[in-house]
């Protein structure tokens, strides 16, 4: 467990003048790493997993205090859930399978679009100088999963109380999601950061990371077209193996090129 | 200087040897289709490319029922080049237990060499319950000593007959996409670790092109599918994985246009040329195996597997790969050459 | 310009067959089959010639202006 303390060192790591000018919060325990100057304040940089979890909590504290960004998220989920069944009264199961999907791909996208967008240029070059770009990204992919975990949950609880919940194997369903969350979290991720300086961003995003999720969304969606028994296939593990290799490469493509879009 | 020649001199052999070389004789169809058990019938048969009349004796027509149970015919006559009649008597028992059996038609030639045709045609009970089995009379004859065919002609695949030779056309686009790309991604990497801008118009222009021939291969397939499959787009999985590769590089095009500096435009595009690359292409060869493998089927997979390319088809088809890139490689380098020209204009 | 020409030609192509009355929708009618399909075959070397044609073209006329604008610079400084 972590001691988080308000706290940054100066010089070298042997003294403990606190300084609070951070309004990051740091654990203390730095596994050796350099001392940069930024702004005129010193900060010691960390390495490995330190930074990792400073990273990620640094995202979910600050996506509490803007309680109003996530909340407008889940609000779009909800509204997208409705206008839905205003549309079609009647949802069929193999409907409802590809329009919680659909529903999911948009509300994805938007999430993490915003999770960039929100971040100053000045914020950034201060990470950049702090932590390994491989924490930072792996920091934001493993925030954005967490999110769209809990926006599929809610879609799923949401369109189950409108539409009917049709899934029958929940344990088939449930390891869909994780690896949907974790696959669209990864793509969506890494092309948002590449597409962040652009001049049109948002839209930019969704083009670019379509296509790429295309592949991936056939396959979740089969799977859960068999957890909702639309299909029967006893050798869904292929399947299953297929979406974990598509993650792993994805995730391997992200950790080797992220540095590169990291350097601006 | 001496690749361009040879692109040309292969494209013009491939056209040639392509287009004029005939294909194996082969059946189309059989009339009647449906026969009664005990029905003594006579079958028309129809080939292509064949020459029946010239024939050589015997000419020997069995209906199969999965490789065992065999009716001989019991004469046959050429009515012309293309039209066969053979005479059949159906035993009143089926050799297993259906009220339905599937039965395949083959026949056999010195000068043709053997000829399929599958289901051609169907021994189906009136009553349409199930009839007794006796497989005595389902095996006096016996398929054997077929012929081979040894002359240099291309494979009779049914429903495509001619179309085959798309082979030579319509596949090595793809070829040339994927190598178009393979050059991109490579230059793009080449831009990341050097910074350098030539790189990057290389990478720019190998998309560009590789862009082009990948429309090209997905417009020529709808072509070729709407004789085919029935329709330009039927939602194969192919098709749909091919039509997403080529929207990712329109993105890639859009990204480019999208940033206001050019190192900035350049270096982001290069990250999500092997980005896309790198993800997509896997997938592409990935996800139509699982998808074609889980439905099996005529319409599964797209692209002929090994056995369909016979070792003609073959002698054509790797020449027409090589000329085709290179060609590809040409236009692209043109590309290139016009982008780094206008860049130079730029700078002045 | 290209992507135009190439959308037309290729309505053109497919769905000639809605007007040819002797050819079903299917397009494996009898016309198809007398010919062995080699009229598909002949339709995609057109298709692929077209789009390589048209290309060139724009290619060309790209050529065209950067050696204009070359001349103009010429021009310009002399």
């Amino acid at each position: 467990m972590f001691m988080v303390y308000e706290a940054c060192f100066r010089g070298d790591p042997g003294s403990h003048v606190p300084n609070y000018s951070a309004k990051v919060h740091f654990p203390l325990n730095i596994k050796g790493g350099l001392c940069a100057a930024v702004r005129g304040t010193y900060l010691c940089c960390m390495s490995g997993w330190d930074a990792y979890l400073a990273l990620l909590r640094k995202e979910i504290l600050l996506e509490w205090r803007q309680r109003y960004a996530l909340g407008g998220i889940l609000l779009y989920v909800c509204s997208m859930v409705f206008v839905v069944y205003v549309a079609a009264v009647r949802i069929q199961p193999p409907v409802w399978n590809v329009l919680y999907w659909l529903i999911m791909l948009f509300a994805s996208i938007n999430a993490v679009v915003k999770s960039f967008v929100q971040e100053s240029g000045n914020r950034r070059l201060y990470y950049y100088q702090l932590a390994d770009p491989a924490m930072v990204i792996l920091a934001k992919v493993t925030y954005n999963t967490l999110l769209l975990l809990l926006i599929g949950s809610l879609a799923l609880f949401t369109f189950g109380v409108v539409a009917g919940n049709p899934v029958k194997d929940v344990r088939l369903f449930a390891l869909t999601m994780i690896l949907g969350s974790i696959g669209f979290s990864i793509a969506f991720t890494f092309i948002a950061a590449i597409a962040s300086g652009a001049n049109n961003s948002a839209t930019l995003m969704a083009i670019l990371s379509f296509p790429v999720v295309l592949p991936m969304l056939l396959t979740l969606v089969r799977l859960s077209a068999i957890s909702l028994r639309l299909m029967q296939d006893t050798a869904y593990w292929r399947d299953v193996l297929n979406l974990l290799a598509i993650d792993t490469i994805l995730i391997t493509l992200t950790f080797v090129l992220f540095p590169y879009v990291w350097r601006d | 200087m001496w690749w361009k020649i040879s692109a040309v001199v292969l494209l013009l052999l491939v056209f040639l040897f392509g287009l004029l070389v005939p294909l194996y004789p082969g059946l189309t169809h059989a009339a009647p289709d449906t026969v009664a058990p005990g029905a003594s019938f006579v079958l028309q048969i129809q080939g292509y490319n064949t020459f029946f009349t010239r024939a050589e004796a015997p000419v020997r027509v069995w209906l199969v029922h999965e490789g065992r149970h065999v009716l001989a015919s019991g004469s046959v006559q050429a009515v012309d080049e293309v039209t066969l009649e053979a005479r059949f008597e159906v035993p009143a028992t089926m050799p297993v237990p259906a009220s339905s059996l599937p039965l395949d038609l083959v026949v056999d030639d010195r000068l043709h060499g053997a000829m399929f045709l599958p289901n051609a045609v169907r021994v189906q009970s009136l009553s349409g319950e199930t009839v007794a089995a006796a497989d005595s009379l389902w095996r006096l004859a016996e398929v054997r000593d077929l012929h081979r065919n040894e002359d240099f002609r291309f494979t009779h695949i049914p429903i495509n007959y001619e179309s085959i030779r798309n082979l030579y056309f319509h596949v090595p686009m793809w070829m040339v996409m994927f190598v178009l790309f393979l050059l991109s991604m490579w230059h793009s990497v080449v831009h990341l670790r050097t910074s350098d801008a030539i790189a990057d118009a290389r990478a720019a222009g190998y998309a560009e092109v590789g862009l082009l021939f990948g429309m090209l291969g997905l417009v020529t397939g709808m072509l070729w599918a709407n004789y085919t499959w029935g329709a330009p787009w039927s939602n194969d999985i192919k098709q749909l994985m091919t039509a997403a590769a080529l929207l990712v590089y329109l993105a890639y095009f859009i990204l480019r246009a999208s940033f206001d500096e050019p190192e900035k435009s350049a270096r982001i595009a290069a990250v999500y040329n092997i980005f896309a690359f790198a993800s997509l292409v896997p997938l592409i060869y990935i996800v139509p195996r699982i998808f074609s493998s889980l439905h099996p089927g005529g319409e599964g997979n797209p692209v002929f597997n090994r056995e369909d390319l016979n070792v003609n088809m073959r002698l054509v088809f790797y020449p027409a790969v090589l000329g085709w890139t290179l060609l590809g490689l040409w236009i692209a380098r043109l590309r290139i050459r016009l982008s780094i020209l206008n860049e130079q204009l730029m700078d002045r | 310009m290209k992507f135009f020409s190439r959308r037309l030609f290729l309505t053109i192509v497919l769905f000639h067959q809605l007007y040819l009355p002797e050819v079903r929708a299917q397009g494996s009618g009898d016309f198809m089959r007398e010919t062995g399909k080699i009229g598909v075959v002949v339709g995609v070397i057109l298709l692929i010639f077209l789009g390589l044609i048209l290309y060139l073209v724009r290619l060309d006329r790209k050529l065209t202006k950067l050696e204009q604008q070359i001349n103009d610079q010429h021009e310009r400084t002399h």
